[in-house]
């Protein structure tokens, strides 16, 4: 989720300032702190996991109930073209961001660099179209079991896609801080510095969730507008 | 204090947890019992306080297992402030393969029996009187069912006879002796109808048709309560009803039709389900030139062959 | 703070400069994050997201003349919620991340004003998180003493029926809240970094932030009640919902904020169990009280999204005008009986496993013998958080649902108790041949088994679908989640809190004053509520305010008992002010002589816990044995096992550790 600061040591520092910790400890502790990384971001996946899956349920629930034959009049379809959009820009940002994340473990930090603002740029297009979408519906929010679940799958995706925004920008920001001193002691991919390990398992953990996204994508994109 | 071997303790504690379940569960059985709630009104009320006492009779002995062991420990295994030697550790009072083999096997073995006791309580009369959905699946083998059809409002139930020209009554009275299927629907939130002494509950939802059957018994009275929180006079949603014989049952219901003529004929036709305007003018969802794709305008969706 | 003292350590261990990082700025004094700040910052919000929902509703005509806008209540909720973690400084951190910054260390302070602030460290947040479970708990049992008196007689009202409806809808809204998290935050974070032996939470900031979203979500739900009550109960079933007035939103809102802080927490402490236990804490020989601690943590975080869903579609029901729940429109008012018993049952058995955990963690203290059948403890544990996933329709037995699955559900509900029984095999095990030590904290474990067992064995009762047709929905259903949940959480909790405070605080609580309080509430808990089995058998609907007048004795006696039950509390807030403020006895670090690894610590804790990570070398748990072998090598001068009087944190001879480092380190290397 975060990168989350190894408190223990800190606490070292000011209550007990002449108490050092042995190498052995630091390591521990690192090792530790990635774990918890690596255990975050795949909780984060089982947390939205369980909240799309929710709407899903939602979704196949009224299908299957379709109570006053208003699961979905005449067929009816937010509009199409965004729609299509809007799953093109995530699922291309998400694969972008791959390609990135793989580039920098082979070394190259600039490829990574470029993708992800890229990646960046095409979330927040991605996010105004969703947004936009709303205002081009030709069905009221409560007019049918489909319209109610769309309005909540817009309002779920915005929230799902800002997330990811927010954690790949922080990664990206925080990368701008470190670059040089991360650089100096043999680039991202294999500098021992407690920052740059703790940034690989989140830059890992991140690359996860925006996977993620594009399956979640893919799947309400099938829901609401192929099937 | 701690004296005494394995097999002794295991002895006196089956001796006295024995006396204590064989004693409670035949006071239970006999004395107790024939009396336990919801009576005997109907066959389901009847099944209801059979399988609630069959489920005391298993589930006595093992509360008295656990409570008599406890009673025991702590009175013979309690500590001294004389004596503070620890009692013996190590891997033997770790666990006991044998033991907790033996508690896990004696525990699915009591669930599973009460998994099949139950089902086939439920399965065999017909849902045991729970609200059945508008599909039920367990239905009941008399050829003869008197629907009557309950609608749930905020906050009173109303009846209505379908085989009576469909006139709707407050009260609700039922033949004794007859299979009852009660259709039960609601006009706004969910409610419960819940005809305590028939053994009947079925929640009342809106636009929903929830059968529950039961076949009655002798005469008797019974208080009908709603069952499910509905605002905010829901503990004031109750009233009153009769088992009474065939005969007098017939003579209501035909007098009853025949009073209340003109008023049923100003009630939307018998329906299973009813749907409120949803185009409303008043408090609808949509200003009135918007087509909500209803198919209904007013009450009266669907027709009872549906 | 990783790069503060990380980059200088890594610095004088791999030559490296630390990059030059600009710090956030700090606010000083008055300024900056606290509890009054964050008051402010939820009027501030609610006003600016009422003024904002209402330009927006003010077009529609169903908000015009209405008297009522769902969304300016709605919105104004929400930010209010914002505006109270951004005075809370919770927003600080997320915010300068934008820009890439590092967290600051914290500030270090000795001051009794941290607790009214941010913290970073989890005993901090575990006293504030004790503190606002308090106030939830009894919040709750006011209420419940307003029904009660609405009760005693079954025609006059002391109440109209609209105040009724909210006060019971508020009762059983809090005490859900509060149930969720009694456990889990005040001993569950307090307690797991020491008893995993670790020095730090894995996210502290998102335990601090659970926190002030728990507290947050206390000021929502309270709010309900200017806004006009809400009719629903705690399960707020649609129709009736979509149909309620304003104080509906802060229940929807409520849940929604309450649920993403239970996730936090769930989501904290997992993390923090896996991956921060120490050297040689392995699974077997983790703490029962952290298995029960670590199952709770996934049904937070896995069951609670299922319910900031169905918050969201509730919410957007009544702003957006969808149509979720309204059959009418193509919805389902059983779409939210699912999703809400989805996450409603796993829910339930977070309120009963850290229960579990405590029990079981205080029976081998007290009966000076190893925890029986530690591995079918822990197993029981994970079996009862994965089956809790597959129970949920029998709460809607006679909903009207399709009937088939009914003995599906039966039968998982049944099987489900063959892992809650676990826990009394393991504590009929464990009282064998024991000695067994009557203190305040063994009394209420005790109580909790007793409890426990009513409430479970009526369980069964509840999910065999015959006998459920008629107690669903009565006093039935009532007394029997009221015994597993205030009979056995809440009597777990206060054991644990009787067994921990010592620890928490430093100060032992009044042995007699804690005996009086025990045999009170533990007296008048069962008379109060099992009267109430009784009356539900009999034929008394839930949440009504008129029954039958043969039902008058029985609800007399509960209600004359439950004033008394509440009347039990003063006597512990009088003896916790006692003990703790007016005449504090400092409590030795080990007061029961206990082979828990959190009480080897020093007393107070220090900040860091530990001066020496330490290396696990046996489970807690082996009484009874005379090789006096350790629980764990806490490194050079901080050894106290059991007696052994551990040097207090301001003796903590720190030069004398660090005189350790390079040389003779008795540890084994960490593999």
């Amino acid at each position: 989720m975060t990168t989350e600061p190894v408190a223990g040591s800190e606490f070292i520092a000011h209550e007990a300032p002449t108490l050092r910790e042995t190498s052995e400890e630091i390591e521990y502790e690192m090792r530790s702190a990635e774990g918890a990384m690596w255990t975050g971001g795949r909780l984060v996946i089982g947390i939205g996991a369980f909240f799309f899956g929710s709407l899903a349920f939602a979704y196949f629930y009224l299908r299957s109930s379709n109570n006053e034959d208003l699961w979905r009049p005449n067929h009816i379809t937010a509009p199409t073209g965004i729609g299509a959009a809007v799953f093109a820009f995530v699922v291309a940002s998400a694969l972008l961001y791959g390609y990135g994340t793989t580039r920098l473990r082979a070394g190259n930090t600039l490829d990574w660099e470029v993708t992800g603002w890229v990646t960046v740029l095409g979330g927040f297009t991605a996010l105004g179209l969703q947004v936009w979408e709303f205002t081009q519906l030709s069905f009221f929010p409560g007019s049918s079991g489909y319209a109610s679940c769309f309005i909540a799958w817009g309002v779920m995706n915005t929230a799902l896609i800002l997330g990811g925004l927010y954690w790949l920008e922080t990664l990206l920001a925080r990368w701008l801080r470190l670059r040089r001193a991360v650089l100096d002691d043999g680039g991202p991919a294999r500098s021992t510095m407690p920052v740059a390990r703790l940034f690989r398992a989140n830059l890992e953990g991140c690359w996860y969730f925006w996977g993620f996204i594009a399956f979640v994508n893919l799947v309400f994109w099938v829901l609401f507008y192929v099937i | 204090m701690n004296g005494g071997g394995e097999t002794h303790h295991f002895r006196r504690l089956g001796v006295i947890w024995a006396v204590l379940a064989v004693a409670f569960d035949l006071v239970y059985y006999f004395a107790i019992g024939p009396h336990v709630p919801p009576g005997t009104l109907t066959s389901t009320a009847s099944g209801a306080q059979f399988d609630f006492n069959i489920l005391f009779l298993v589930a006595f002995p093992v509360m008295a297992a656990v409570w008599v062991y406890w009673a025991y420990a702590l009175i013979v295994w309690r500590g001294s402030k004389s004596d503070l030697a620890e009692p013996e550790g190590g891997p033997k009072s770790r666990g006991h393969l044998g033991i907790q083999v033996g508690w896990i096997a004696t525990t699915t073995v009591i669930v599973l029996g009460v998994f099949v006791f139950g089902t086939v309580e439920l399965i065999v009369p017909a849902g045991a009187g729970g609200g059945e959905g508008p599909s039920p699946i367990w239905t009941p083998t008399s050829h003869e069912v008197l629907p009557i059809q309950v609608i749930g409002q905020q906050w009173q139930f109303t009846y209505r006879y379908p085989t009576f020209g469909g006139f709707e009554s407050r009260q609700l009275m039922v033949p004794a002796g007859t299979t009852i299927a009660f259709h039960v629907t609601s006009l706004d939130v969910i409610h419960s109808f819940w005809a305590y002494q028939l053994g009947v509950k079925a929640d009342a939802n809106p636009s929903v048709d929830n059968v529950a059957y039961t076949t009655t018994k002798q005469p008797g009275a019974f208080t009908v309560r709603c069952g499910e929180l509905c605002g905010l006079w829901h503990g004031a949603m109750y009233n009153f009803g009769k088992v009474v014989p065939k005969a007098q049952f017939f003579v209501w219901a035909q007098s009853t039709e025949h009073r209340s003529a003109a008023n049923t004929k100003n009630l939307p036709p018998f329906a299973y389900t009813y749907v409120p305007d949803a185009n409303g003018a008043n408090g609808g969802y949509y200003p009135d030139n918007v087509d909500p794709y209803s198919k209904v305008e007013t009450y009266g969706a669907t027709s009872p062959g549906k | 703070m990783a790069i503060d003292t990380r980059e200088s350590v890594s610095a004088e261990h791999s030559g490296h400069t630390a990059p030059p990082v600009r710090p956030t700025r700090r606010r000083p004094g008055w300024l900056g994050p606290h509890l009054g700040r964050a008051l402010v910052g939820a009027v501030g919000g609610y006003a600016f997201g009422h003024w904002i929902g209402n330009v927006i509703g003010s077009g529609y005509i169903n908000v015009q003349g209405s008297g009522q806008n769902d969304v300016a209540i709605v919105l104004g909720l929400s930010i209010g919620v914002v505006g109270w973690l951004a005075g809370a400084g919770m927003l600080d951190y997320p915010l300068a991340k934008i820009a890439g910054r590092e967290p600051l260390p914290p500030a270090p302070s000795k001051s009794w004003t941290r607790y009214l602030g941010p913290a970073l460290d989890h005993k901090v947040i575990g006293l504030q998180y004790t503190v606002v479970v308090l106030l939830f708990f009894f919040t709750g049992g006011l209420l419940a003493m307003a029904i009660r008196t609405e009760l005693l007689n079954p025609t006059s009202h002391v109440f109209g029926p609209g105040t009724y409806i909210s006060v019971v809808s508020e009762h059983g809204t809090i005490m859900m809240m509060m149930a969720s998290s009694i456990v889990i935050g005040p001993l569950g974070n307090w307690l797991v970094p020491l008893m995993i032996g670790s020095r730090r939470m894995a996210f502290p900031r998102v335990e601090s932030f659970s926190l002030w979203i728990f507290a947050a979500g206390y000021l929502v739900i309270l709010a309900a009640l200017p806004l006009g009550g809400f009719p629903t109960g705690w399960t707020g079933y649609a129709p009736l919902q979509t149909q309620a007035t304003g104080g509906m939103d802060a229940y929807l809102v409520g849940f929604a904020v309450i649920g993403i802080g239970m996730i936090c927490a769930g989501f904290n402490l997992l993390a923090t169990i896996i991956n921060y236990r120490a050297p040689g804490m392995t699974w077997s020989r983790v703490p029962i009280f952290v298995w029960s601690v670590l199952a709770t943590a996934a049904l937070l975080t896995l069951a609670t999204p299922t319910l900031v869903a169905a918050g969201l579609f509730g919410v957007l029901d009544r702003t957006a005008q969808t149509a979720f729940f309204v059959n009418e429109h193509g919805g389902s008012s059983y779409l939210w009986e699912n999703l809400f018993w989805f996450f409603g049952h796993p829910e339930v058995y977070i309120m009963a496993l850290p229960g579990f955990g405590i029990v079981a963690e205080i029976f081998p203290v007290f009966t000076r013998k190893p925890l029986f059948g530690y591995r079918i403890a822990a197993a029981g544990m994970i079996g009862v958080a994965l089956l809790s996933f597959f129970v949920w329709q029998h709460h809607i037995f006679q909903s009207g649902i399709n009937p088939d699955m009914r003995p599906l559900f039966m039968l998982t509900t049944e099987l489900i108790s063959i892992p809650t029984g676990f826990i009394f095999l393991n504590t009929m095990g464990t009282l064998w041949k024991a000695k067994i030590r009557y203190e305040v904290p063994m009394l209420f474990a005790l109580a909790m088994g007793f409890n426990f067992l009513i409430g479970g064995i009526s369980g069964v009762f509840l999910s065999d679908v015959p006998v459920n047709v008629t107690v669903h929905g009565s006093f039935f259903v009532l007394a029997h989640f009221h015994y597993t949940i205030m009979g056995g959480l809440v009597f777990a909790f206060f054991g644990g809190l009787y067994y921990w405070l010592p620890k928490m605080t430093g100060k032992m609580m009044d042995r007699r004053l804690g005996k009086w309080h025990f045999w009170a509430m533990f007296i008048f808990f069962n008379l109060t509520f099992l009267p109430l089995f009784l009356v539900g058998l009999l034929g008394q609907p839930r949440r009504v305010f008129e029954y039958a007048q043969n039902l008058q004795t029985l609800n007399d006696v509960s209600s004359v008992s439950a004033f008394f039950l509440g009347a039990s509390f003063l006597i512990f807030v009088f003896n916790f002010v006692k003990s703790i403020f007016l005449e504090p006895k400092p409590a030795p670090p080990n007061p029961w002589n206990s082979l828990g690894l959190e009480w080897q610590t020093p007393t107070p804790v220090p900040a860091y816990n530990f001066a020496r990570i330490p290396v696990v070398l046996a489970d807690p748990y082996h009484y009874g044995t005379s090789d006096g072998q350790a629980v764990a090598d806490l490194g050079p001068r901080t050894l106290s096992l059991a007696g052994v009087v551990a040097p207090a944190a301001g003796a903590l001879d720190a030069q004398a550790v660090t005189g350790e480092e390079g040389s003779a380190d008795p540890r084994p290397p960490i593999a």
